[in-house]
């Protein structure tokens, strides 16, 4: 495996914390090297699954994901909510905490919905002077992920990529690399994902994403309710080799929760999958960059 | 926007303009979608857009029947949302969290009411999924409020005590257990519902208890 990012630990593979897994998770101790939280979902909580949390914290690294920082909203920055949010980081000792890039909702309102942005100048520099506020609030590195998006606006002068490498190096951030929704979105906005994986600054790329979606013919939605498709492990061997290796790897599932021991599977799946790529990568072929169908090839049985 | 007006300039502008559409889609002209988004290979702008109007809405009434399992049991869940979308219609979220979606919903509802016309005759059900709403909010902030676990309070600090038209107790704590309980009758109760090792205990009172506990609170806030 390679470097860690950005300062952060090298967790490896992890899984979402879930509240119906929580009984199995502190009964049986399974093998994931972290979990991850979906932030708000612990805010108002000091309960029963507060108090699993805190079990499950001593046991294992978490980190934090939230899905109303609204680093893109035009609306004030909420420092209440930034100040819950590091309390909560700091009780679970998080070693990052990521979100979306996105905006929620503006003039007060939360539609907790991710909603996209226009790729401007203007977005640009709004999100990364936002962003470098939160990471000195937080006091630790913020992570922001692509998420997955049904329209691009006609405003937008930049691709997602080129918005998202300058973000992280405009705000010295980190990149949460969600592999599915850059499957989604490539489907939804007719762009490549390859080229998409190729042009993201790889050394920012702290965490990644793996989750299933749901296919209507005309777009695709992200789910995160099925296993993780095909298309979208083929593109996780591609950002595995060009990541090096070094980021942590996350499954996330939030529909239609299987047993515990059923997203262990998947995410040996994941391990075995990037283990397979990283030991093709380390021989030298002299070959040009990878490609999904060479990294494929290189998986073997793992495919 | 009218169909021939330009798309909102800057971002302030078009985050306004794509909330004021995804909260009240009616907002958005025929013609509205196609100055501001792109359509797809397979898709018109205007549908690309609808899949955030619906998803806004399917994600809130998903989350109102989360936090109300047993108003979902009375009403069945097409009555429900119906409910539940017309009070997020009218009081859209301001929380980043969701656990407090609902927090007006039972004042929404007594707002609401169709049987406060003149002439009208109070509907007993009405009354019943009012308070079944107002319980369901105190359970739930019961079980993820402070509690005595760690030390750092009290069963009292957990203590809220209630009155209901109808033992809604019972009937969540069914529903709670997977059963397909029939609607209580009219029988008007006084709850305590405190939390004990992380659990919500229920206990109904006799009149004399519940006011002496009333009057030892410091404070009265409780609905009652």
């Amino acid at each position: 495996m390679g470097e860690a990012r950005l300062g952060t630990p090298r967790l490896g593979y992890g899984v979402g914390l879930r509240t119906p897994h929580l009984a199995h998770i502190r009964e049986h101790r399974p093998p994931v090297g972290f979990f991850e939280i979906i932030s708000e979902n612990f805010l108002d909580c000091r309960g029963g699954r507060r108090r699993a949390l805190e079990e499950i914290a001593a046991h294992y690294p978490v980190v934090l994901h939230g899905v109303s920082l609204s680093i893109g909203s035009t609306d004030p920055l909420d420092f209440g909510y930034l100040r819950r949010l590091k309390r909560l980081a700091d009780e679970v000792d998080a070693p990052w905490v990521s979100d979306h890039v996105c905006w929620t909702g503006v003039l007060g309102v939360h539609t907790h919905d991710l909603l996209p942005l226009p790729f401007t100048e203007e977005t640009l520099a709004h999100v990364a002077a936002r962003a470098r506020v939160v990471q000195d609030v937080l006091e630790r590195p913020l992570a922001l992920e692509n998420p997955s998006s049904y329209v691009e606006f006609r405003a937008s002068t930049l691709t997602e990529w080129e918005f998202l490498a300058r973000l992280a190096e405009e705000a010295d951030c980190g990149l949460l690399l969600d592999v599915n929704n850059v499957h989604v979105s490539a489907f939804n906005h007719d762009f490549d994902p390859e080229r998409y994986l190729r042009e993201l600054p790889h050394e920012r790329v702290v965490q990644m994403h793996l989750a299933g979606h749901t296919d209507y013919g005309t777009h695709i939605i992200d789910t995160h309710d099925a296993p993780v498709a095909e298309p979208v492990w083929e593109l996780y061997r591609l950002a595995v080799e060009l990541t090096g290796g070094g980021a942590a790897t996350l499954l996330e599932r939030d529909d239609k929760l299987p047993p515990f021991p059923e997203l262990l599977a998947e995410l040996d799946r994941a391990r075995a999958a990037a283990g397979a790529v990283t030991a093709v990568s380390s021989v030298p072929s002299g070959s040009s960059g990878p490609s999904v169908s060479s990294v494929a090839a290189g998986s073997g049985s793992h495919g | 926007m009218a169909d021939d007006a330009p798309g909102p300039a800057g971002l302030a502008a078009v985050q306004r303009w794509m909330q004021a559409v995804i909260l009240d889609p009616a907002e958005a002209g025929p013609g509205a979608a196609d100055q501001v988004v792109t359509a797809s290979r397979r898709l018109p702008a205007r549908e690309r857009l609808r899949i955030y109007q619906q998803g806004y809405r399917m994600r809130l009434a998903e989350c109102m029947r989360s936090l109300h399992p047993g108003s979902v049991h009375l009403l069945g869940h097409e009555i429900f949302d119906q409910f539940a979308l017309e009070y997020v219609d009218a009081h859209p979220s301001r929380s980043p969290t969701l656990a407090g979606l609902s927090d007006g919903f039972a004042a929404h509802l007594g707002r609401t009411r169709p049987d406060t016309a003149p002439g009208a005759q109070r509907e007993a059900w009405i009354d019943l999924l009012i308070d079944l709403v107002r319980f369901e909010r105190v359970f739930a902030e019961v079980l993820d409020g402070p509690g005595p676990e760690d030390g750092s309070g009290d069963a009292p600090s957990s203590l809220r005590l209630f009155r209901a038209c109808a033992p809604v107790h019972t009937y969540l704590a069914a529903v709670h257990r997977g059963l397909d309980p029939d609607p209580p009758g009219q029988r008007p109760v006084r709850l305590a519902a405190f939390r004990r090792d992380y659990t919500v205990v229920t206990r109904e009172l006799s009149p004399a208890a519940y006011g002496r506990l009333l009057a030892s609170r410091a404070t009265d806030d409780l609905p009652t």
